[in-house]
């Protein structure tokens, strides 16, 4: 027996959180583009099967700027006001498997040496509903990374499109059976994923080859094309590097936290004006070494979930499935 | 002409007149094309010219990495050589010291939802009226095509693709405008792929990235947001050239061509200024006239 929801009902039960104060995130056609961002009514919302979202669930875990606390001076006195707690049940809705599979790959590091009480309370308050994918493109690599088209990894809850206007509906977790028990019938019905992407790389010899080859040239040759912006980072589901900055005046303003990439030059600039990482070449070195060696190395998975939204937001063609595809090359090389 | 760029380029490199050609390849996912640089002249079977090739070249020509291979061939087309020149002319790069390869560019198609390429012109390229690349050294493809599709174009270039774009904002209310850019805005990530794709975006320290003091928010808030692209558009107005890379590349399909274009059309409307057009020619912003109709110039 499988359990299934319509469409209408998913929109429904959505909606009835919304009314309950919770904060519904969703995917949003804006002109042909998709974005997940909060909805104020269910209509809103997009469930049409797709491979590309232009923007990560990430955001709403860790946006894209937060404010940390804010200050007053008055004289010689500072008034600090920390940022509120958030206290509002959110559930995000719609993610690709690969998008939600970010999010336990984060906790061990958003609770590490400093407990983020930003994230970590996001976390908690959040249920995850991802949608099996239907298709998938050429970018998509998570069959290298341990992951699938039906993975559950960081979702409280999995629907398959049953293409009749109705979803089967597996719950994973109790957050994900708190929201769907009662709103489902049962039914024969059992959906399906599409098939894993095709990938012609292994991940671990990979791994490796970066771990001991700091210094080749092929770093800066293969990196020649990357212009160092930043959309590969903010597109990520799992990059979190993010910079503090003071806005507003000196008497008044916050201290804000926003993303960063290790893509721009900026990134290592040190006051001296010297810079660690002087090229893309370096740039890129360091995102594979995070991504697939010191991540891995420190809490035990890569950092990394074969999404593939970093090539397709890429403006050069590149991003890391092209970055693997031509560092397996390098793998075979120095084998040979 | 695919051909003819290989060997011409394999040429080049093969008498040393070049160090390395910076030219389109099959790079990416599912054969999607972005730059590659030859060195090597057997490696010239790498090169590919097709509608897909979007990207400005040109934007390679003063980052260090490339500029530390020595003398460079480009591959440009014709929007991509209005920016050639203006590197030149604003002292970026040395006419003499670039190989400017021109190709003669039957239009470059856009991608769709999913970044895969449709068979759909660019709005750049239905008021193209530039099919062959100007002031190159070399033109590949042939010319009396390129003149057949300008001829075919010019009557309605100043009316279609983004004109016609920006004309429908240009009709809408001022308050309506505001909320067609503050719609656009609240997507900005702040990735800042529209300045590093942009072949004129070359500043080594960009105001968005001063922060003592920090001149505007770094924060992709609405503020912030607003803060930066208009500033972006502003530092360009008379410089930028319209290829096209910023929106191209911007990852939340922000219409930063017709910002850009705003501009670029009122510094031809006020002061008959187009950028790119002609070698030697002073920097609109950078320059003065005593005949200028404005008195405070004198």
């Amino acid at each position: 027996m499988s359990h299934v929801i319509t469409l209408d009902q998913l929109k429904q039960t959505l909606g009835a959180k919304l009314a309950d104060g919770a904060r519904v995130v969703a995917p949003v056609l804006r002109g042909e583009l998709a974005f997940f961002q909060e909805v104020s009514d269910l209509e809103q919302a997009s469930f049409a099967p797709r491979v590309r979202f232009q923007n990560s669930i990430k955001e709403f875990f860790f946006p894209r700027h937060e404010t940390l606390f804010s200050f007053v001076r008055q004289g010689s006195d500072v008034q600090l006001t920390d940022a509120p707690d958030f206290d509002v049940e959110q559930i995000v809705v719609g993610a690709r498997p690969c998008d939600a599979a970010s999010l336990p790959i984060l906790d061990p590091l958003f609770a590490w040496d400093y407990q983020d009480r930003f994230f970590q309370q996001r976390r908690a308050k959040s249920t995850v509903v991802v949608f099996a994918c239907k298709e998938s493109d050429g970018h998509c690599f998570c069959s290298a990374m341990g992951g699938a088209p039906d993975n559950t990894a960081g979702a409280d809850a999995i629907m398959f499109d049953l293409g009749d206007g109705s979803f089967e509906v597996r719950c994973v977790t109790d957050k994900g059976k708190a929201l769907f028990t009662g709103k489902t019938t049962e039914s024969d019905k059992v959906g399906k994923a599409c098939d894993p992407p095709k990938v012609d790389f292994e991940i671990a010899p990979i791994a490796n080859w970066v771990r001991n080859n700091f210094s080749s040239p092929a770093w800066e040759e293969l990196s020649l094309r990357c212009v160092g912006c930043g959309a590969c980072a903010f597109v990520c589901p799992t990059c979190h590097c993010f910079d503090i900055v003071d806005e507003g005046s000196y008497s008044k303003g916050k201290r804000v936290k926003n993303w960063d990439s290790c893509q721009t030059a900026l990134f290592t600039l040190h006051a001296s004006g010297h810079n660690p990482r002087a090229t893309q070449g370096k740039r890129q070195r360091q995102r594979m070494l995070h991504k697939f060696v010191i991540y891995p190395d420190k809490f035990g998975q890569n950092l990394c979930t074969g999404c593939g939204a970093c090539s397709r937001s890429c403006g050069v063609a590149f991003g890391v499935r092209p970055l693997l595809t031509a560092l397996a090359q390098e793998v075979a090389k120095s084998e040979n | 002409m695919e051909n003819q760029l290989k060997n011409a380029i394999r040429k080049l490199l093969e008498e040393k007149t070049v160090a390395v050609a910076i030219g389109y390849g099959r790079v990416g996912v599912d054969g999607a094309v972005g730059a590659i640089f030859v060195t090597n002249p057997d490696d010239v079977e790498r090169l590919v010219w097709n509608s897909q090739c979007r990207q400005n070249l040109a934007v390679h020509l003063t980052r260090p990495e490339v500029k530390a291979l020595g003398k460079p061939a480009v591959v440009v087309k014709g929007c991509d050589a209005r920016a050639v020149v203006t590197l030149c002319n604003e002292a970026q790069i040395a006419r003499e010291n670039v190989y400017v390869v021109g190709v003669v560019c039957e239009g470059i198609v856009q991608a769709d939802a999913a970044g895969a390429p449709t068979d759909k012109l660019c709005d750049k390229c239905l008021s193209c009226v530039e099919h062959a690349a100007k002031n190159v050294d070399l033109l590949i493809g042939d010319p009396a095509k390129a003149q057949e599709l300008d001829n075919q174009n010019a009557p309605n270039a100043k009316t279609v693709g983004n004109q016609a774009k920006l004309a429908k904002l240009r009709a809408m209310s001022q308050p309506e405008r505001f909320a067609y850019w503050r719609e656009q805005f609240s997507k900005c990530i702040r990735c800042h792929a529209c300045r590093q794709n942009c072949p004129l975006c070359y500043c080594n320290r960009c105001v968005a990235d001063k922060n003592r003091p920090t001149r505007i928010d770094s924060s992709a808030s609405l503020k912030g947001n607003f803060a930066w692209n208009i500033l972006r558009a502003f530092h360009l107005a008379g410089r930028c050239v319209g290829c096209g890379a910023c929106s191209a590349a911007c990852p939340a399909g922000i219409e930063l061509d017709l910002l850009n274009l705003t501009l670029a059309n009122a510094a031809e409307e006020q002061f008959g200024y187009v950028s790119g057009r002609e070698l030697g020619q002073a920097p609109l912003i950078g320059s003065y006239a005593l005949t200028d109709k404005e008195d405070f110039i004198r």
